[in-house]
């Protein structure tokens, strides 16, 4: 197993006035992991990725950066914000500046680089997210895709280890989604490590390594996605939709058409394969 | 005729040869067809931003920009003089449609505005009020109890004021409609306007684009469901949409808040802004305009004082 990257141990946080929102949440996430975070609205996955990137500060419970506890002092917290980046849900409450090329410099301008730094990492970044065209134009005039780009742009000018996406495909168009996945799976190759929520189980089923569980405030569970998606109990919990390649999976090994090899294919090119071998 | 009025002369040459150059550009292009005159309610007032980004001058020295608009404004409002107004109108609408290759159309468009305003302002000026006719006035209008006259002199001033106000309208226009709102507001910083003011400037000009969004989303949706169908349903969800606006704009606030701390927010709103070095070329051209206007100013009060 690689080192630990962040360690969070019986997080607790309350929003005023309302019910717990998270309620001892305990994870250990090694660096370089693709995991995605599930579970249904309200479940508590944005508050969490709020608290592990202090924003908001948590009521009970420790996080360990990189093996270092983070204290309550400023010091400790830019040290934490610098190393994990949250690319928001909406891109509008995320875009601030008045051009695509300011708006990517506000990261890196904040972690107070040179400025030749700060114009080679939003060149950088701009390139990774195909917007040098974009430089000089105005967020507000851009579309939700080319908005949604802007903003992981932002992201990886902050060259953060950690990269949060909250629910990253929720606003876009089956083009903008591949792509999404084109850039996620470059950030892999780099080693970065990667936390996605998402709603979307067939995408979380072929894409992540590992699968957190959010139900009510509390991890429920946490494990590769193959034995996620077994446990009938933590899904109707959850209230996850079974990925559809597990579902045709199953139904055919069931009815006799296929003998269950293992092989739970995750897309349909694995698919592919498996009935090419079975029919064998 | 006067001789001062001679003076207008080259800025007009300067102005046609402008024209024929953006004719030349422009020829062989398709002719758009215009929807009449005036600006469009609710769109064309509030994109006027984006002719800054579109502007062929855009890559000019942001603070040059500020500046020479600056003096311009200034000279015209101080100098009170036809000739200057006159000139100034035509160097800095020559700057704004030639060089920065605005369509003429959409420029006089966005004139219409302060034409409004001007002419409803001016109306007072031009025109008094007497108990009996005035001999000697240019227009006499009789209203039984009273007689509206215009004078020489009130022409005169009516003239002078548009010709004030339209210069520095002109002059305003030229830097707002090439200099992006974020490099006025980094300009202003560099001529120590308080941080404070500089970022709140910042903030609500990125937020008046989320709310006037968010507006027009729920009028749509208020729309769809019959509920600007008569005058009072309209205001009744005009005011509906305009207190869920507030709660709105204060939970997006507290989460854009959020998400500027996460990138590392603490108290300084820095924005990389691409170099845009000065010309040495520009900066004699604009020497050249203020010299020429200057000179004029001076000509022009020196004699008669019909000018200014």
């Amino acid at each position: 197993m690689a080192e630990s990257i962040l360690k969070v141990q019986n997080l607790s946080y309350q929003y005023s006035g309302e019910n717990q929102a998270l309620k001892h949440v305990s994870v250990d996430i090694a660096a370089g992991e693709r995991i995605c975070v599930v579970g249904s609205n309200g479940a508590g996955k944005s508050t969490f990725f709020l608290n592990v990137n202090g924003v908001l500060t948590p009521d009970a419970g420790e996080i360990y950066f990189k093996g270092h506890h983070v204290g309550r002092n400023k010091k400790d917290l830019n040290d934490l914000r610098r190393g994990i980046g949250i690319v928001f849900q909406d891109a509008d409450n995320q875009i601030i500046a008045s051009t695509v090329m300011g708006e990517v410099s506000f990261g890196p301008m904040n972690l107070k680089l040179p400025k030749a730094e700060v114009q080679a990492r939003v060149d950088e970044a701009l390139d990774y997210m195909n917007l040098e065209a974009f430089k000089n134009r105005a967020p507000h005039y851009c579309s939700g895709g080319e908005k949604k780009r802007i903003t992981i742009a932002d992201i990886i000018a902050m060259h953060s280890e950690v990269i949060i996406f909250d629910e990253p495909t929720a606003a876009l168009d089956p083009l903008n989604a591949v792509i999404l996945e084109e850039v996620l799976g470059k950030l892999v190759d780099q080693g970065k490590t990667l936390l996605i929520s998402t709603h979307d189980m067939d995408f979380a089923y072929r894409w992540a390594k590992r699968l957190l569980v959010f139900a009510d405030g509390e991890i429920i569970a946490d494990g590769t996605p193959e034995t996620v998606f077994a446990d009938d109990a933590i899904r109707i919990k959850a209230n996850l939709k079974k990925p559809m390649l597990l579902d045709v999976y199953e139904s055919m090994v069931s009815r006799g058409l296929a003998q269950d090899t293992g092989a739970y294919p995750k897309n349909i090119l694995q698919f592919e394969k498996w009935l090419d071998q079975v029919k064998a | 005729m006067d001789r001062g009025w001679i003076w207008v002369i080259p800025p007009l040459l300067l102005c046609l040869a402008g024209a024929v150059l953006k004719a030349c550009r422009h020829r062989g292009e398709p002719r758009h067809h215009h929807q009449g005159w005036g600006h469009k309610h609710g769109e064309a007032t509030l994109s006027i931003d984006i002719y800054a980004y579109m502007s062929k001058i855009s890559g000019w020295n942001p603070g040059f920009k500020v500046g020479l608009s600056v003096i311009l404004l200034l000279m015209c409002v101080i100098a009170n003089n036809m000739v200057v107004s006159l000139s100034v109108i035509l160097i800095t609408s020559t700057v704004t449609v030639v060089l920065g290759d605005m369509s003429l159309h959409h420029y006089l468009n966005l004139l219409t505005v302060p034409v409004v305003f001007l002419v409803a302002g001016s109306i007072m000026v031009l025109i008094n009020f007497s108990w009996t006719p005035v001999a000697g006035a240019v227009a006499n209008l009789n209203c039984h109890w009273f007689t509206i006259y215009i004078t020489a002199t009130s022409v005169h001033t009516t003239l002078l004021l548009w010709g004030r106000a339209f210069g520095a309208v002109c002059a305003m226009y030229m830097m707002s409609l090439s200099t992006m709102s974020g490099e006025i507001f980094s300009v202003l910083r560099r001529c120590h306007v308080p941080k404070l003011v500089i970022e709140l400037m910042n903030m609500m000009y990125r937020y008046i684009f989320i709310m006037l969004d968010t507006q027009s989303r729920m009028k749509n949706s208020a729309q769809s469901r019959l509920g600007y169908c008569d005058f009072k349903t309209s205001i009744y969800s005009f005011g509906q949409s305009m207190g869920n606006l507030l709660i709105v704009s204060m939970k997006r606030g507290s989460q854009f808040y959020d998400a500027m701390e996460s990138r590392g927010y603490d108290g300084d709103l820095v924005f990389l802004e691409e170099e845009k070095p000065l010309d040495k070329k520009m900066l004699l051209a604009a020497g050249l305009v203020i010299s020429y206007l200057a000179f004029v100013w001076f000509v022009t009060t020196r004699g008669a004082g019909y000018y200014g």
